[in-house]
């Protein structure tokens, strides 16, 4: 198959799927018999995509301090809020072209970080002006629960499964439903579904589930990329592989916070 | 700094440091030497059962409202 032909292929995946036969003339992911996957030039490897998650996460932290020292500074939510909502406009229009353009992953993945990162600072002071010491916190259990899943994934000790992923993905799904209802319920004025924000037990037992499968697709993101170095899927692919990861991250992060407040409000 | 910086702090670096160690080995062949690992070259379910099931999720949430 011309290489043309596999990246169109590719291209029309609905889902982050590879296609196996686009890599059928690609090395296979070389590792080394202690397991460090070499670099090779024009495959995914595991370390490039870890450098380039590296790479995302420090735009994220560079552009939300930016928009975090804007709002203490000004002590204005009213100065920041602009920058927030814009950022999270871009950010999710850079989203979508990563997803159906993978090719383009390397641009548009850092633009989609930088543009999260503002609007992540910037919700982010508003909490920490709210809760203090609550932004540590969201961050230290996020990155807590990468690390942990990725300990758990690693040594398979969790094995991510077809059933699995049709559970995970059924479930994001149905909370991007629920999500939508409520936003569509506010915009007419009924004030949204209740329980999504409330402080009760059932807003926390609902922003316990959410964080549960916000980190469920953390695995399957692991699994993802590991699939991807092992059939020596293109370079462009790392940059996926670190955009869905951060796009993860940047739910758990975002869960995280508003159970936090939600148990801090109590 | 205080004992909630300290603590959260230390537990977000500690882990950064975890995810770019262990990032880069290949998983354990108890992971990769299965059966029934995912086949992302395809989609096994269509997307009407996964919109299905997310509707029954969303249906469920909505009954156990309902019975509180």
């Amino acid at each position: 198959m011309s290489n043309h032909k596999a990246l169109n292929m590719f291209g029309r995946s609905g889902n982050p799927a590879l296609k196996a036969d686009t890599f059928s003339q690609s090395a296979r992911g070389t590792s080394s018999s202690g397991g460090i996957q070499s670099m090779a030039s024009g495959t995914m490897t595991l370390q490039g995509t870890v450098n380039k998650t590296g790479i995302l996460l420090a735009l994220v932290v560079l552009s939300a301090t930016y928009t975090w020292n804007l709002f203490f500074d000004s002590g204005d939510a009213g100065a920041v809020m602009p920058l927030a909502i814009g950022g999270a406009i871009v950010g999710f229009i850079f989203a979508l072209i990563t997803i159906f353009k993978k090719q383009w992953a390397g641009t548009t993945a850092p633009i989609y970080a930088l543009a999260e990162g503002l609007f992540l600072g910037a919700i982010s002071a508003i909490f920490e002006a709210q809760y203090p010491g609550i932004v540590i916190q969201a961050v230290g259990l996020t990155l807590g629960t990468l690390a942990s899943l990725l300990f758990l994934y690693k040594t398979g000790i969790v094995k991510p499964t077809e059933n699995f992923r049709l559970m995970v993905t059924s479930a994001t799904m149905g909370i991007g439903l629920l999500y939508l209802v409520s936003m569509l319920m506010n915009m007419f004025g009924s004030g949204g579904v209740g329980f999504i924000h409330s402080n009760g037990l059932f807003g926390i037992g609902f922003s316990l589930f959410v964080v549960a499968i916000a980190a469920l697709n953390l695995v399957l993101d692991f699994d993802f990329i590991e699939q991807g170095s092992e059939m020596g899927a293109p370079k462009y692919m790392e940059w996926f592989g670190a955009f869905s990861l951060m796009v993860t991250l940047i739910w758990l992060y975002l869960e995280m916070l508003r159970l936090l407040a939600k148990l801090r409000s109590r | 700094m205080d004992a909630n910086t300290l603590i959260f702090g230390s537990m977000a670096v500690i882990s950064l440091a975890i995810f770019f160690y262990l990032g880069r080995f290949k998983a354990s062949s108890k992971q990769t030497d299965r059966d029934d690992r995912i086949d992302w070259t395809k989609r096994s379910f269509s997307l009407w059962k996964i919109f299905f099931y997310s509707l029954v999720l969303v249906g469920g949430i909505v009954l156990v409202l309902e019975f509180i």
